[in-house]
């Protein structure tokens, strides 16, 4: 039976870099998903996954709750996650944000396979609603964990989660009866 | 955990949207190697003294009477420390205003800052005590900017400076505060 995320974390404050390593392994597929739907692309997510098992690292002392390490570094996660976007929002590596009210027509490559045009629909989402419609449908999160999360209130989580999938549904309708 | 019911997808499309996310992705194990060489390499660089610190112990418990303060140094800025104690040597951060951290923790044995300034290293910018009362200081060098930060007790507990407004959001998850240098 392997170790549990508790036995790992107390190795690993022992000095065990060996226990650290199985932590990573056990986490970087768990949660590649997460960083690679927010960023739109595995060099990205690569980055804020390597980023955030150092600075998980760092202030593992701060884990309160060590049988609770993957809830602890998917928060760290989802913040690098944030802190990559805007800088590939500075660096204008991201497609423009679709306003609140999008117009779906013409804007779509018919040639892509459904999972690209998945990619590429929430890469066209606001950021604050891709990051809401990921944790509540696909990591199914509750949404008073998502509010502890993300610092939101739960009704503006609500409203970034229906606006996602409003604008998901618009955008993917034709691709999926195709 | 399961999503609560009252919005779940009953849309065909976003119920194949979601089972599509929710594929596995396969990140490049040598995320966790680089990970690895980057937490090597500084470990290799501390004073074997510190590693214990380091990893010594959890945040719990102990109370502590932490009176925080955090001032810039006279002549630079309009906040002063309200007592005058002997600055520690600068913090090895680079270029910048003269920030001027105080801690009141008489019960502490040893205090660190940790933040965005030293990439949250507890061992880069100690205090030192300024006298017998219990005074632990240390001067920062720190360009215009909002940085993250908290102090650091005794290799342990985190404790967040009160004269500054706590961060809204923070990696950790634990008390930090915000400090914004113009």
């Amino acid at each position: 039976m392997s170790d549990s995320d508790a036995a790992l974390v107390a190795r690993t404050l022992g000095g065990d870099l060996g226990a650290y390593a199985g932590l990573m392994a056990r986490y970087r597929d768990k949660f590649g998903g997460y960083a690679f739907h927010m960023l739109g692309n595995r060099e990205d997510a690569q980055e804020a996954m390597q980023d955030s098992f150092v600075r998980a690292y760092r202030g593992l002392g701060a884990c309160r709750q060590p049988d609770r390490f993957g809830a602890w570094l998917f928060r760290i996660l989802v913040n690098r996650c944030r802190t990559v976007r805007r800088r590939l929002q500075r660096d204008r590596r991201f497609d423009a944000d679709l306003p609140d009210d999008i117009a779906a027509g013409g804007s779509r490559p018919d040639s892509f396979e459904w999972r690209d045009e998945i990619g590429q629909a929430l890469g066209r989402l606001r950021p604050h609603y891709r990051e809401a419609f990921l944790l509540r449908y696909v990591e199914g999160l509750e949404y008073s964990e998502m509010s502890e999360m993300t610092g939101a209130k739960e009704p503006a989580l609500r409203m970034r989660v229906k606006r996602a999938s409003d604008q998901l549904r618009e955008l993917l309708r034709d691709v999926h009866a195709g | 955990m399961p999503a609560e019911h009252d919005d779940r997808i009953d849309d065909e499309v976003l119920q194949r949207v979601v089972a599509e996310l929710r594929r596995p992705v396969r990140l490049d194990p040598t995320v966790d190697q680089r990970a690895l060489e980057e937490i090597g390499s500084e470990a290799a660089g501390w004073p074997a003294s510190r590693h214990g610190h380091r990893w010594g112990a959890w945040l719990a418990g102990g109370a502590i009477a932490a009176g925080l303060l955090l001032a810039l140094l006279p002549g630079s800025g309009p906040r002063e420390p309200a007592t005058a104690v002997a600055p520690a040597a600068p913090a090895p951060t680079a270029g910048g205003r003269p920030i001027y951290l105080r801690l009141e923790a008489p019960t502490s044995s040893r205090v660190a800052v940790v933040g965005d300034f030293n990439d949250w290293d507890p061992a880069a910018t100690p205090l030192r005590p300024a006298g017998d009362d219990g005074t632990w200081v240390v001067e920062l060098r720190l360009k215009p900017g909002r940085y993250h930060y908290t102090f650091l007790i005794d290799g342990r507990r985190w404790e967040r400076d009160p004269s500054e407004p706590p961060a809204a959001e923070s990696d950790f998850g634990a008390p930090v505060s915000v400090l914004t240098v113009s």
